[in-house]
């Protein structure tokens, strides 16, 4: 037995444990270590290799042994190969075998046989189709050929069936059978031995028998059904399910671009086959959605909600049928129909429908309905019906003396009459032992309480009525009008409001004498005698008099050809009129007999019909007195469409080469520095309401320094940086900070500041006058070059250097007056908010006192919509800041302001004004964020390090106030408070 | 009704079919430029496009997320702008019927859209009390001009050659003229839901929701007419001038379709065209032919 036969028959397990001498020292120390390493995190451990030793170096570390073995493993390291050219030297096409991929060992294993593909394994028949082509052509090149050439070889191609159809062939499959169920094929075939049978057995009997005929056809049939059925089995090409029926041209498709008839005709198609089967199948349209009171449509998206707008507003219950017509003529496709039939015959000569079917359907008759049934079902009403009570009052009886006992009988009736017979019954029934009951069943106070019951029912059913006729109503049609005064909206209305408060009393008498009128039957004038005229002393009052009784007898729709008398006073013409209403009455009274015929006071039927009491019709019937010769009225404006806008209309331009007016700002520059501030605006109304006591200190320190600057409030204190200036981080530098100090040292007379402000006013208001005034007669008023020239680009800084000066103007105008709709809308509201607008309208006072004359001129240009609340608050600030700007604009415009360092205060002092108005706002503790907070936070850390950067005179300037500001903020707020009231008062007298 | 003559028994009012298919209220239905096929639109988000001649019923247009409030076709009928209550404008293809471009701007239901007359600009009106254009020429979605002097709901839009007139609920008629750069506003003093133009421009046909039609001169500004009898008090109804502008057409809540001889105003036809509020009218450019649709789901054609 010798060891090796006996290696050869072991089965080894697992790694054979390696002898002790085989290890060198370091391996061991490795696989020691190797514990320890795995310990270590990740940047400790060192990669070492099967023999312990360090396999990665450091750049310096490592010597000889890293750089040999490390790098790339042989001693040559990295040589240079010489280089070859493969132009000269191209690299060879190398065709793979099956051998490239294999290794000696795997070749020896082959035993030398040699690996080609199968032709049996051909799963779709594509080698052996190409073997049999080949194979074709081979023959074909053998002999020759009728028609010489490959033609005939390209046409006729051999063909092959593929794996599938041979496997299948080999399980017993022919061509042109169906693949089915073996087992059912089985069943099949012995049910049609069976009938084979049968039939054989019918013939010979037939023969003996001819009156059995009748039997025949059936019989035949059903073996003509099984033959068909057997046809059907096959394996049917599928245009011979889909036949070709329609007269368009090969691979044309009629609904290309129109889709949504494709299943539409095959809908009516399948439609078609279901009437010729007298087959019901119900198809539920699963499209329509009949959900009440949404609008029927295609249902909503997935993810949106059902909507207002998706209430059917105009809630027709309507059934809607859907007919389909077809673009093709009907009766074209009814006549393929039956061709398709008669060549189905043609195909299979044998088809015909089985008359009976195999299995039978089993059906159920619909329950009996007895005789006796009511299909409507009545509810067991408690509400006793009003008529019969009606008919038989019960007398008036005197109550009870015991006047329990009439409370008793008083609620027990009400509560009868509320609920119905049955609680009466039911209270009968508890109550039997009950002498205080008794009267419920003809004890005493029966006839009480009949007559309290009859009362009752009277007075429930009454009230009932309207209720349930209204009830129904609503349920019956929801109509729009409907809609909106459930939920509350006023109806459609003129949605200016013309009328001033002055007309409000003169309205309220007309309103109720309006809604007199619409109570009031109308008087047919024609009826009115000669002698009823109740004022023929007074001709004019009698005029007046009868064209009261006019629109009277016109009810809610007055004529338009009414002049109001101008001589009268309102008083007296309300008094009047209340003279007219009563004489009018007394009118009425006195032929009360006359009967009116409404349809002659309307020549229009349907007018009568209108139910409205609607406040659009009160109003319409009020305007005719005082505003219908108003309507309709005219007026005209500017408008100017963009030259895009003519283009395409192939107009030219009614505006081409005339300055373009005020529009947003287009640079890029103009429309960051807007954002900021108009989104400071916003956050810091917020803010204000969200302060922190930090900022009370602050601003302690703001209104200190403000006071200490007083005689020039436009200067804005130093110590004021906001991070979000972007236009002053980019184009003023530190320098800045050392000139702010000039206002502050030299303040200016704030007489001379104004009157300069004015006299620059008067000057541009002049030009832009005179400019607007050779516009308006068509001249062109060239532009006054050195003046503008002159003025410092303050506004224009940011980009909007190309604007000329009449531009500038209409924008200082529109800030102006947007500023003052803004200051209105606050105003009128948050009495915080005035006190924030204080400080800067204080700011602006001078400013405004100048535009003042302007104002009227600006609302005359510019038709402002006043109701625009929504962005007052925001352009508020901005408007503020803006008009800021122009009011120094304004003062550049004297002539002794173009240096240099006046226009860097200036627009230090607007940068600063616009940080102020942040900063000084008046705490409102409503709500309070976080964010906002922690934003704040941030602003005043920066404005701390702002601080102290700051020279020592301004740092000085503030140390001395923080210290005062405690003291004096709240003195210096009220100051401000009332200034700001008067200057206010003065505003409201200016605007109003 | 005696007074107007021959011409009145011409009017359309035998119903020559009727055209079905919208699922829920059609809320406009307008003839093409030379009156060969119609175009209606729905509550069911649908545009469709009808020969109301034969009754066929020739496309369907989809892709409104909501309720198309009106539809126009361009003079070449190859083009289609709708409009509706997903706020959108969408351009269309009319024989493909793919959206080709969508106009975006409006911040509410758009109520009405109208091309004009070289197929270039799309007038829009809407909700957000603006009249918006948009440009069909080039790839811009945003609209070339807004006019937003309105002060309530524009209703209904109409254009001619350098005119851009409409409605609106503020009660004003506003006409934009391109050529002038000037605006016109006619104050009538209630809410305008609908107007037209005659035949010949020189006559502004205003729907108001006192019940009321009014005729307005329109280089002048005066009112020429009032018609009443119908009922107009919360719905959009059209109303329309026959194609020789001797008699004004309008609908009514009730369902009835109303006649007027247009100088004296006296109703001269009235029947009944549907169950429910009858929502628009297209005359036809030259026949005497009329489309009405209505709440009830149906279109009717009427000759």
């Amino acid at each position: 037995m010798g060891a090796g036969s006996e290696e050869d028959d072991l089965v080894v397990y697992g790694t054979p444990i390696e002898r002790e001498e085989d290890t060198s020292a370091r391996k061991r120390r490795a696989v020691a270590e190797a514990g320890q390493l795995r310990a270590l995190p990740a940047w400790k451990q060192e990669v070492r290799d099967e023999e312990g030793r360090r396999r990665f170096h450091g750049a310096f570390t490592g010597g000889f042994s890293a750089g040999f073995y490390n790098t790339v493993g042989s001693k040559e390291g990295w040589a240079p190969q010489t280089f070859t050219s493969s132009r000269k030297n191209r690299a060879e096409v190398k065709k793979q075998s099956i051998y490239s991929f294999l290794d000696e060992e795997d070749i020896k294993d082959m035993g030398g046989n040699a690996l080609e593909t199968s032709q049996q394994y051909d799963t779709f028949g594509f080698t052996a189709a190409d073997y049999a082509r080949k194979q074709a052509s081979k023959e074909q090149k053998e002999r020759p050929s009728a028609i010489p050439g490959p033609i005939p070889d390209e046409l006729v191609v051999p063909t092959t069936n593929s794996i599938g159809v041979t496997l299948l062939m080999k399980m017993g499959w022919r061509q042109g059978r169906s693949i089915k169920d073996s087992h059912a094929d089985s069943l099949y075939e012995s049910r049609r031995n069976a009938r084979k049978a049968f039939l054989a057995l019918s013939s010979s009997k037939n023969d003996e028998d001819q009156d059995q005929s009748s039997d025949k056809p059936s019989l035949d049939q059903a073996v003509v059904g099984s033959l068909e059925e057997m046809h059907i089995s096959g394996n049917t090409p599928v245009y011979v399910l889909h036949p070709k029926q329609d007269l368009h041209g090969l691979g044309f498709d009629p609904f290309k671009h129109a889709p949504e008839f494709r299943d539409r005709k095959t809908l009516q198609k399948s439609r078609d086959r279901d009437h010729k089967r007298n087959d019901v199948s119900v198809r539920g349209n699963l499209l329509i959605s009949n959900s009440g009171h949404y609008a029927p449509g295609f249902g909503i998206g997935a993810l949106e909600e059902l909507d207002v707008e998706d209430e059917d507003i105009y809630a027709s219950g309507f059934a809607y049928e859907q007919t389909e017509v077809d673009i093709e003529p009907s009766k074209i496709s009814s006549d393929s129909n039956y061709k398709l039939d008669d060549r189905k015959r043609g195909f299979y000569l044998s088809f015909k429908i089985a008359t009976n079917s195999e299995y039978k359907l089993e059906r159920f008759l619909p329950p009996e309905i007895p005789d006796d049934f009511d299909a409507q079902h009545k509810f067991p009403t408690p509400v006793q019906s009003a008529e019969k009570f009606s008919d038989s009052a019960p007398l008036e009886v005197p109550p009870p003396e015991d006047t329990s006992l009439t409370l008793l009988i008083d609620g027990c009736a009400a509560m009868v009459a509320r609920c119905g017979k049955h609680i009466e019954d039911f209270y009968k029934e508890k109550s039997k032992s009950n002498p205080q009951f008794m009267f419920l069943s003809g004890g005493d106070g029966c006839k009480y309480y009949m007559r309290k019951l009859w009362e009752h029912q009277q007075k429930y059913v009454g009230q009932q009525r309207p209720d349930s006729a209204k009830s129904k109503t609503s349920s019956e049609k929801l109509t729009a009008e409907n809609r909106g005064r459930i939920l509350g909206e006023r109806p459609l209305d003129r949605s200016t409001k013309l009328h001033s408060p002055s007309l409000s009393a003169k309205e309220a008498v007309q309103l109720q004498s309006n809604l007199v009128d619409t109570f009031v039957k109308p008087i047919s004038l024609d009826g009115l005698p000669e002698s009823e005229k109740p004022f023929s002393n007074d001709p004019a009052k009698q005029v007046r008099f009868e064209q009261f009784l006019r629109d009277k007898y016109k009810g809610g729709l007055r004529a338009a050809n009414i002049a109001p008398t101008s001589t009268m006073s309102e008083a007296d013409r309300a008094r009047e009129r209340l003279d007219f209403e009563a004489a009018a009455e007394a009118i009425e009274k006195g032929k009360g007999k006359k009967v009116i015929d409404p349809s002659s006071v309307f020549s229009l039927p349907g007018m009568n019909e209108q139910r409205f009491v609607a406040a659009t019709e009160l109003e319409s019937s009020v305007v005719p007195h005082d505003e219908k010769p108003i309507y309709p009225r005219r007026e005209q404006f500017e408008w100017r469409p963009s030259p895009l806008l003519c283009k395409r209309f192939d107009i030219v331009d009614p505006f081409m080469g005339k300055p373009m007016p005020v529009q947003r700002p287009r640079s890029k520059i103009e429309n960051l520095i807007f954002m900021t501030e108009s989104n400071k605006g916003t956050k810091d109304e917020v803010e204000s309401s969200s302060r922190s006591s930090q900022h009370v200190s602050m601003e302690g320190t703001t209104e200190a320094e403000s006071q200490g600057t007083i005689n020039d409030p436009d200067i804005e204190p130093s110590s004021m940086q906001r991070p979000v200036d972007l236009y002053k981080a980019i184009f003023s530098d530190d320098s800045d900070d050392d000139a702010d100090e000039i206002p502050n040292t030299q303040p200016m007379d704030p007489a001379k500041t104004s009157e300069g402000a004015n006299m620059a006013l008067n000057r541009l208001v002049a030009e832009d006058f005179l400019e607007s005034l050779g516009k308006e007669l068509g001249l062109e008023v060239p532009p006054e070059r050195p003046k503008v020239l002159s003025r410092p680009e303050t506004l224009s800084a940011a980009g909007a250097s190309v604007s000329s000066q009449n531009e500038r103007i209409t924008t200082t105008l529109t800030e102006v007056k947007e500023s003052q709709i803004s200051l209105g809308m606050v105003q009128v509201g948050n009495g915080n908010e005035d006190a924030v607008l204080a400080s800067a309208e204080m700011l602006d006072l001078k400013c405004e006192e100048g535009n003042r004359t302007e104002e009227n001129r600006s609302r005359h240009m510019h038709r402002q919509s006043k109701n625009h609340c929504p962005r007052s608050d925001s352009s508020s600030e901005r408007h503020m800041s803006r008009k800021r700007r122009s009011h120094h604009h304004i003062r550049n415009g004297t002539p002794e302001s173009d240096s240099a360092s006046e226009r860097h205060r200036n627009r230090r002092r607007k940068s600063h004004s616009r940080h102020r108005k942040g900063r000084s706002r008046t705490p409102d503790s409503d709500s309070s964020s976080d964010t906002k907070n922690e934003r704040k936070r941030k602003e005043k850390r920066h404005h701390q390090t702002y601080t102290r950067d700051t020279d020592s005179s301004d740092h000085e300037h503030k140390e001395r106030y923080r210290s005062s500001s405690r003291r004096s903020s709240d003195k210096d707020r009220s100051r401000k408070h009332s200034r700001h009231h008067k200057h206010r008062r003065r505003d409201h007298v200016d605007y109003s | 009704m005696s007074s107007s003559g021959t011409t009145a028994q011409h009017l359309p009012r035998t119903e020559a079919r009727s055209l079905s298919g919208h699922e829920g209220a059609v809320l406009a239905v307008r003839f093409n430029r030379d009156g060969n096929y119609c175009l209606s639109c729905g509550k069911d988000r649908t545009l469709r496009l009808w020969n109301p001649h034969t009754g066929a019923h020739v496309k369907t247009y989809k892709s409104h997320a909501r309720e198309v409030r009106d539809v126009h076709s361009s003079s070449d009928n190859a083009k289609l702008v709708s409009c509706g209550a997903d706020r959108q404008i969408f351009y269309w293809d009319v024989a493909s019927g793919r959206v080709i471009r969508k106009f975006r701007g409006h911040n509410s239901e758009v109520n009405s859209v109208k091309f004009n007359e070289y197929n270039a600009v799309v007038v829009s009106a809407g909700y957000d009390r603006t009249v918006r254009a948009f440009d069909c020429r080039s790839q811009n979605s945003d609209p070339i001009q807004t006019i937003d002097t309105f002060q309530d709901s524009v209703m209904s839009v109409n254009l001619t050659k350098t005119e851009i007139i409409a409605g609106s609920v503020d009660g004003t008629v506003r006409t934009f003229d391109i050529r002038m750069g000037r605006e016109t506003v006619d104050n009538l003093g209630h809410p305008v839901n609908c107007i037209s133009l005659s035949n010949d421009n020189n006559c502004l046909l205003a729907n108001c929701l006192d019940s009321t039609v009014r005729l307005l001169d329109k280089s002048s500004g005066e009112l020429l007419q009032e018609y009443k009898g119908h009922a107009c008090k919360s719905f959009k109804m059209d109303c329309c001038l026959t194609s020789d502008d001797a008699f004004v057409v309008g609908g009514s809540e009730d369902g009835y379709v109303f006649f007027w001889e247009l100088v004296d105003a006296p109703v001269v036809a009235r029947f009944r065209a549907h169950s429910s509020v009858v929502t628009s009218i297209s005359y036809h450019p030259t026949k005497a032919c009329m489309l009405t649709s209505s709440v009830d789901g149906s279109i009717r054609v009427w000759t």
